[in-house]
């Protein structure tokens, strides 16, 4: 029980050391007056202009000092008001914004370690069955390739051959279709996050299939009489998921960072896109109801992870 | 791809770890390919610190063909990987963009390296509150995702190119600090340590003369994937347009040959030739790394 309240603490303290830090960044680096207003808020000799911004100013409390104004936002966030985006009158508040954005980004990164984990599991078994033959040499090359291409770039190769050389996926996103068209045309975006994350799941669990293959259990199992493939896929399988779900949890988080570019290259309105527009508006609430929503999941994720271990391996909960 | 992704645990593998015969053997030399690897990195660097100087096209002209204005060429032998959208020569576009992209990644991993060399060295041998508090500024730092940093302070400073390579260089300090202070805490204990102190060698002595020494390797090879991530890093920005202003880039470059779909599918030599020496010069840096990590047997780095 301490174990989990330390856990716990930990995480809260994370958040908000990242939300007092973007929101410290903003406000200090940034004009949020400016952000607001517009170009009104130089204007003081007019009175109309002085009356819209101290209007601006009581409504977001900009005359407060940083920590208060900090308060209030906090206070507010953690009651599931985000705030209202900046200089955009009649826009929706950011957490309707938010709302209908966070599953299009959900949907891309579940796609994206689906083609990840289908791809990365027959991959390593058939490498690791061949160590050092010439397919495993040849699969262990091509996840270098992988590693080292950014995502843009792959995004640009796929789009090039996959969309406009053979017409087999759609070139762009359209939030209108019905769900099983959308999910065919989240594939392609889809297999630029995962290719990647694919190439490192297949080494980490090459490499732990080559240990666990010359374990004295797989010879047992061999001698039995169990079949080659049984064993690749009963026996030696097993044991190397314990690490491999670690992996994919940490992997998450790094393939939020490639779905920002992923959603802007193939126009898929979710959470990254918006990210990208909202910084260049500098619309401070919706770049910090993001950073939080993805801080967080990438905290919650690491969370679960643990729990996830000490359930199977109570030895963890000391 | 390979960005933060933040293991729990670096560790440093002991001499004894179960390597068979045949990866021992590769571990004595460095092999044909590292030195590829090295070799073109070292023509990009002489290329890109040479490029005003070299006979090459001029980067910014527009040469423009007869009857056809500003649309663009496919390579030939006057231009070599053809010319893009304003009809500008491609091929020494690629050579200018080289400056950009490796100055940032060198800058960028040099400020991680220094910084977080520092912070790591200094929790791992202090232990204690130095320890939490810095160990909890790498937490927070891993806690946002790195491109979701990078753009957001993009957006808020300018966007120079140091300040460009700084803000990245950010970046690279959590995962290079907790290289450091677990490779730190590892050899902190060792009996060569406890020998210097008990001849009476200070703190500062110990850190900079004993233990400096054993980190840094680990560190070269992390140096290296990590220059990587921050060329990738920066080419992200560049393509979604937060990268250095009025400067030519790959990512810029190739955001130019790939953002209208008709481009792309006419031109492709527009996005493919900075597409292939961004990736080539990201591939040797990954795998020379990788050569060096097994060289000196550090078994996990991760970015």
């Amino acid at each position: 029980m301490r174990y989990w309240l330390q856990r716990i603490a930990m995480a809260v303290s994370l958040l908000l050391a990242v939300s007092a830090l973007t929101f410290g960044a903003m406000n200090l680096l940034g004009d949020p007056l400016f952000n607001i207003l517009g170009p009104i808020a130089g204007d003081t000799d007019n009175p109309k202009s002085v009356k819209l911004i101290e209007q601006a100013k009581e409504q977001y409390h900009l005359d407060r000092a940083l920590g208060v104004r900090y308060g209030y936002w906090l206070s507010d966030f953690v009651q599931g008001d985000m705030g209202v985006q900046f200089g955009r009158d009649g826009q929706p508040p950011v957490t309707k914004l938010i709302k209908e954005r966070v599953p299009r980004t959900v949907m891309l990164l579940i796609i994206g370690q689906l083609i990840a984990i289908l791809l990365a599991i027959p991959w390593a078994i058939i490498a690791a069955s061949r160590v050092d033959k010439p397919v495993d040499r040849l699969s262990t090359g091509t996840t270098f390739l992988l590693v080292s291409l950014p995502s843009f770039a792959l995004a640009v190769i796929l789009k090039f051959f996959l969309a406009i050389k053979f017409e087999i996926f759609p070139l762009t996103f359209n939030a209108q279709d019905p769900l099983k068209s959308r999910i065919w045309q989240m594939i392609l975006p889809g297999m630029v996050i995962g290719l990647p994350a694919a190439a490192i799941y297949q080494r980490l669990l090459r490499t732990d299939l080559i240990t666990t293959l010359q374990e004295d259990f797989i010879l047992m199992a061999r001698s039995k009489g169990v079949s080659r493939r049984r064993v690749l896929f009963r026996h030696a399988l097993r044991p190397s998921l314990f690490s491999f779900i670690t992996v994919i949890g940490l992997t998450t988080g790094a393939l939020i960072g490639g779905s920002i570019v992923v959603e802007t290259i193939f126009r898929i309105p979710g959470l990254g896109s918006s990210l990208v527009e909202a910084v260049l508006r500098q619309d401070f609430p919706v770049v910090l109801a993001i950073v939080m929503i993805v801080a967080a999941a990438f905290v919650l994720i690491n969370l679960l992870i643990d729990v996830f271990y000490s359930i199977i391996d109570p030895r963890v909960r000391r | 791809m390979s960005e933060l992704t933040a293991a729990s645990d670096v560790t440093v593998a002991d001499p004894e770890s179960a390597a068979t015969e045949e990866q021992r053997a590769e571990k004595r030399t460095l092999g044909v390919a590292f030195w590829v690897c090295i070799a073109w990195l070292v023509l990009m660097v002489a290329l890109a610190f040479l490029a005003p100087y070299l006979p090459i096209k001029d980067p910014r002209a527009n040469f423009t063909g007869k009857g056809q204005a500003g649309a663009s060429k496919g390579p030939s032998g006057d231009h070599w990987f053809g010319t893009d959208k304003d009809a500008r020569d491609v091929f020494s576009r690629t050579l200018w963009g080289a400056r950009v992209s490796l100055t940032v990644g060198f800058v960028a991993i040099a400020f991680g390296m220094v910084v977080g060399g520092t912070l790591g060295m200094l929790s791992g041998f202090f232990r204690g509150w130095c320890d939490r508090v810095f160990s909890f500024i790498f937490l927070v730092l891993l806690s946002f995702p790195s491109l979701v940093l990078a753009i957001m302070l993009t957006a808020l400073l300018d966007r120079k190119l140091m300040t460009i390579a700084i803000i990245l260089g950010i970046l690279a300090v959590a995962p290079v600090g907790r290289l450091a202070r677990a490779t730190t805490l590892q050899f902190a204990e060792r009996e060569f340590v406890m020998a210097a102190r008990s001849l009476g060698a200070k703190n500062k002595r110990i850190i900079v003369r004993e233990l400096l020494p054993n980190v840094a390797i680990p560190m070269s090879a992390l140096a290296l994937l990590g220059m990587a991530v921050a060329i990738v890093a920066e080419g992200g920005l560049a393509f979604l347009g937060l990268s250095v202003e009025k400067g030519i880039t790959w990512g810029g470059m190739i955001q130019l040959g790939s953002d209208n779909s008709r481009t792309l599918e006419r031109a492709p030599w527009i996005a493919f030739f900075p597409i292939g020496v961004l990736f080539l010069t990201v591939f040797a840096l990954n795998f020379a790394g990788d050569r060096v990590r097994t060289y000196f047997d550090v078994k996990e780095i991760s970015l």
